[in-house]
């Protein structure tokens, strides 16, 4: 199967994948306690009240005809809106998108940096300082709550050094005029430097937390995968041949260790673009992480499809460009 | 795509601040500015700033004082409130203020039947324009509380130029108070400036600016590293007690309108014994939630009206584990065979201090040797559906009031429709003509002795019982001035200051 065949087909078992996840979540959330019109009215209204605002809503209808319905609306493009704000979901969504992926492209540049580098070198010199150091950095990060790393990296540089703020996007002192939502995008356009920098300023602390936590998982990986690539046939006869040996260990041994790596960093990315929960929760960063907490604490059943939907999209999206890249890197992959 | 670019390309230009602006943290959110629709604390505390309604609280107290309404006739024995309105209040486009506005505001309300506008269709019949500036409105039964009803964000006027007729408007409001809102980033940031065509008093400081935190341990340190002058809703209780050490922080504590009690599902056995509820009554340990759990940051309640509103009567006894053990014994219960209760909480809806209190709650209880309590708890959603279906016996809720009135502290738990909304079932057709004839004087004097009996009647049928009531806080730079928190709860930052 040539790529291209490979990639629509893929595009096409999308379809149906997104639509179980969505009937799933769609059927789970009506049949648990709780829905949105009592999760805000409930302690509160007169029962006559809430069922009137149920009924309003539709949610008092059988449940396989609120499914299609709403799946009406979708194929349209309509994800509904949101019944704890009672603005369109889609609206919602993408105001909270480019504040997770900023902070996702930042972490994740800072994991791969730690991740690569150290990873390489640490094959490169198997059982010496610079690979139990690497060893134990990535077993600690692993083991800490990132939460904790959070709370501590507050403390330490915001409360005692105060080298940085301890949470939010931006100053409240600094003005900025949001365009795409992505504040250093949007202060390079409006050449508002005060703001690039104040943004930059913000985003050293949680995308550190998150970028140093996930580093660990690319730092083991690489790790593995290159000493064992070090060991072939192959990176011995490069040796021999007299080809350096940075060489060697970057355009070799690491390039061939890559495969799963591409793989497995691209699930994590997808992953984080999903909302880092705990990162945005620690760091007051307004993502879709904390922006799913909040709607499924309110049953907010419209959004809480809404986001699942996305996120089941992103997943979809960067594993097909996973498979291309890998492609690319390696041209024995064939499909 | 195409609006992104235009977007795009429509960079705007850096905004300039004024110097003298206040940043506020909060964990709170706004859902929704607009009054048909808010119905949550901190979107009423900005529309409470940036809006105005018939009347107003007189500053740091719960009386209430004419604001776009001049003065009011009470006509037809309570049932018809005429208002004559000033002439001078506009919107910040210059909009005036008129009868016209108000009825277009209460119609929409009832019409478009958003999560507040029971408080108004429940008791309104009908509006009516009599002139430019003279609004009448007519109840269904006579409410005497009705005027305080006018105090919430729901009855106040909305532009008919930017609000909608046939649904929710969720942009920025068109301002009639002391502030405008410059720009709003949900969930980020809200900038109010002062508004220069509202007919009061002008705000102290030009600017302000309210951050949004997802976390207690976040606001806490952005108050601390000086991001923000003042932090408030919701400072953990310890947080508050260490701020307290700071010399450069100043803690603020205030009434609070927000009651806490047990609730009683009297149809449920084994409560649906009289001398079991009592026995809780008497066995339940106030003062050591008070103090294990809030470090003395509330005050325990012997009544569903809380201290310091008019009509409050201490109904409740004093902690007596001997009159508890005693009831008991009569109901049949002993040593040999205790009585075996759940107790229900929700673990983050009234904050992270709810576990400890359910805690304290089950050792109190079980002092008395007879009583066995297993804790139990589910998350805020399934709680409620859980009360509603009366699966709960005994279990843990918390009550903000909708209006200033004793009416809001005792109709809603013990009418037979607000105590079925509650999860305690209660039904007394006695209590409830009590509170019926009470709204129908207008008089405070004449209203008390009907308050007085019905929390005598709750002080013996217990199908609640009231723990404590809560004390607001805020925390601030000791630079900044002028905090007041009100018994009403509006957060007034017209008032603020910095020296």
């Amino acid at each position: 199967m040539s790529l291209k065949a490979y990639i629509i087909t893929r595009v096409i078992l999308a379809i149906p994948m997104m639509l179980i996840l969505l009937s799933l979540i769609f059927f789970i959330l009506r049949i648990i306690p709780g829905d949105p019109v009592k999760a805000i009215l409930g302690g509160k209204a007169p029962i006559e009240v809430i069922e009137r605002k149920r009924h309003e809503l539709g949610l008092d209808k059988p449940i396989p005809i609120q499914f299609v319905e709403y799946l009406g609306k979708l194929i349209k493009g309509d994800m509904g809106k949101s019944t704890l704000t009672g603005r369109p979901v889609w609206d919602e969504l993408m105001e909270r998108f480019p504040a997770t992926v900023e902070l996702t492209l930042f972490g994740f540049t800072i994991a791969v940096l730690i991740g690569v580098f150290w990873g390489a070198e640490a094959a490169r010199k198997k059982d010496k300082t610079m690979d139990v150091s690497a060893r134990v950095f990535a077993m600690l990060m692993y083991a800490i709550p990132i939460f904790w790393l959070g709370l501590m990296f507050q403390f330490l540089f915001g409360m005692v050094l105060r080298w940085f703020p301890v949470g939010g996007r931006i100053s409240a002192a600094v003005s900025l005029k949001p365009i795409t939502g992505l504040y250093i995008l949007d202060s390079l356009i409006q050449g508002n430097w005060t703001a690039l920098k104040d943004v930059l300023w913000h985003l050293v602390l949680p995308g550190t937390t998150l970028g140093l936590v996930i580093s660990s998982i690319f730092l083991r990986m690489v790790r593995n995968n290159t000493v064992l690539m070090l060991s072939q046939d192959f990176v011995r006869a490069a040796k021999a041949r007299g080809i350096k040996e940075k060489v060697v260990l970057y355009r070799h041994a690491l390039k061939n260790a890559f495969v799963p790596i591409l793989t497995m960093m691209g699930l994590q990315l997808a992953l984080l673009l999903a909302g880092a929960v705990l990162t945005e929760t620690t760091f007051s960063w307004p993502g879709l992480g904390s922006y799913l907490i909040m709607k499924i604490r309110y049953r907010d059943f419209p959004a809480i499809q809404g986001t699942v939907v996305f996120f089941a999209f992103i997943v979809v999206v960067i594993s097909i460009l996973v498979d291309i890249i890998n492609a690319l890197v390696d041209p024995r992959v064939r499909y | 795509m195409r609006k992104f670019l235009v977007l795009l390309i429509v960079a705007l230009a850096l905004m300039v601040f004024a110097k003298d602006f206040i940043v506020v943290g909060t964990t709170d959110k706004i859902r929704s500015l607009d009054p048909a629709r808010c119905y949550d604390y901190f979107s009423s505390n900005i529309l409470q700033n940036v809006m105005v309604g018939l009347v107003d609280y007189k500053l740091g107290t719960s009386i209430l004082k004419p604001m776009l309404a001049e003065s009011w006739d009470v006509l037809d024995g309570g049932k018809t409130y005429v208002f004559h309105l000033r002439k001078d209040a506009v919107f910040e486009d210059g909009t005036p203020i008129d009868a016209h506005v108000f009825k277009y505001s209460f119609d929409r309300v009832i019409k478009l039947n958003g999560d507040p506008a029971f408080l108004l269709s429940d008791v309104v019949e009908k509006t009516e324009v009599v002139d430019d500036y003279t609004f009448k409105v007519t109840l269904k039964y006579p409410f005497s509380a009705f005027v305080s009803v006018l105090g919430y964000t729901v009855a106040y006027p909305v532009n008919p130029k930017i609000y909608p007729e046939n649904e929710f408007y969720e942009g920025i409001p068109s301002a009639s108070g002391p502030y405008r809102v410059k720009e709003w980033i949900r969930d980020v940031r809200i900038v109010l400036e002062e508004n220069p065509k509202f007919f009061g008093e002008k705000p102290k400081t030009k600017v302000i600016i309210i951050n949004f935190y997802e976390s207690a341990a976040t606001l806490r340190l952005a108050l601390e590293t000086g991001e923000i002058d003042v932090a408030y809703r919701h400072l953990d209780p310890r947080d508050i007690i260490d701020l307290k050490g700071r010399e450069d922080i100043v803690v603020y504590e205030g009434a609070s309108p927000q009651i806490r009690y047990l609730v009683i599902n009297v149809t449920q056995k084994p409560f649906d014994d009289k001398r079991v509820r009592k026995a809780i009554a008497y066995a339940v340990d106030r003062k050591r939630i008070i103090e294990d759990v809030f470090v003395g940051l509330a005050k325990p309640l012997y009544s569903l009206i809380p201290e310091g509103m008019w009509g409050h009567k201490n109904v409740f006894p004093e902690r007596d584990l001997e009159k508890a053990r005693e009831l008991l014994k009569e109901a049949g219960y002993d040593e040999n065979h205790p009585l075996t209760i759940d107790l229900w909480y929700t673990p983050t809806h009234y904050g992270t201090t709810e576990a400890d209190v359910a805690q304290i709650l089950k050792e109190s209880l079980e002092e008395t040797g007879v009583i066995k309590v297993t804790i139990k708890y589910a998350e805020w959603s399934t709680y409620i559906d859980y009360f509603l279906e009366g699966a709960m016996g005994l279990f843990l809720l918390g009550w903000y009031p909708d209006y200033l009135d004793p009416d809001d502290y005792v109709w809603p738990f013990l009418s037979e429709s607000g105590a079925k909304s509650l999860g305690s079932f209660y039904s007394n057709k006695f209590v409830e003509e009590l509170m019926i004839k009470a709204r129908g004087f207008t008089g405070q004097s004449a209203r008390i002795p009907f308050y007085e009996k019905v929390q005598e009647i709750l002080a013996e049928d217990v199908p609640y019982i009231p723990l404590w009531q809560g004390v607001a806080t805020c925390a601030a730079k000791k630079s900044v001035k002028g905090i007041l928190l009100e018994p009403t709860q509006i957060f007034r930052y017209y008032i603020l200051y910095k020296e």
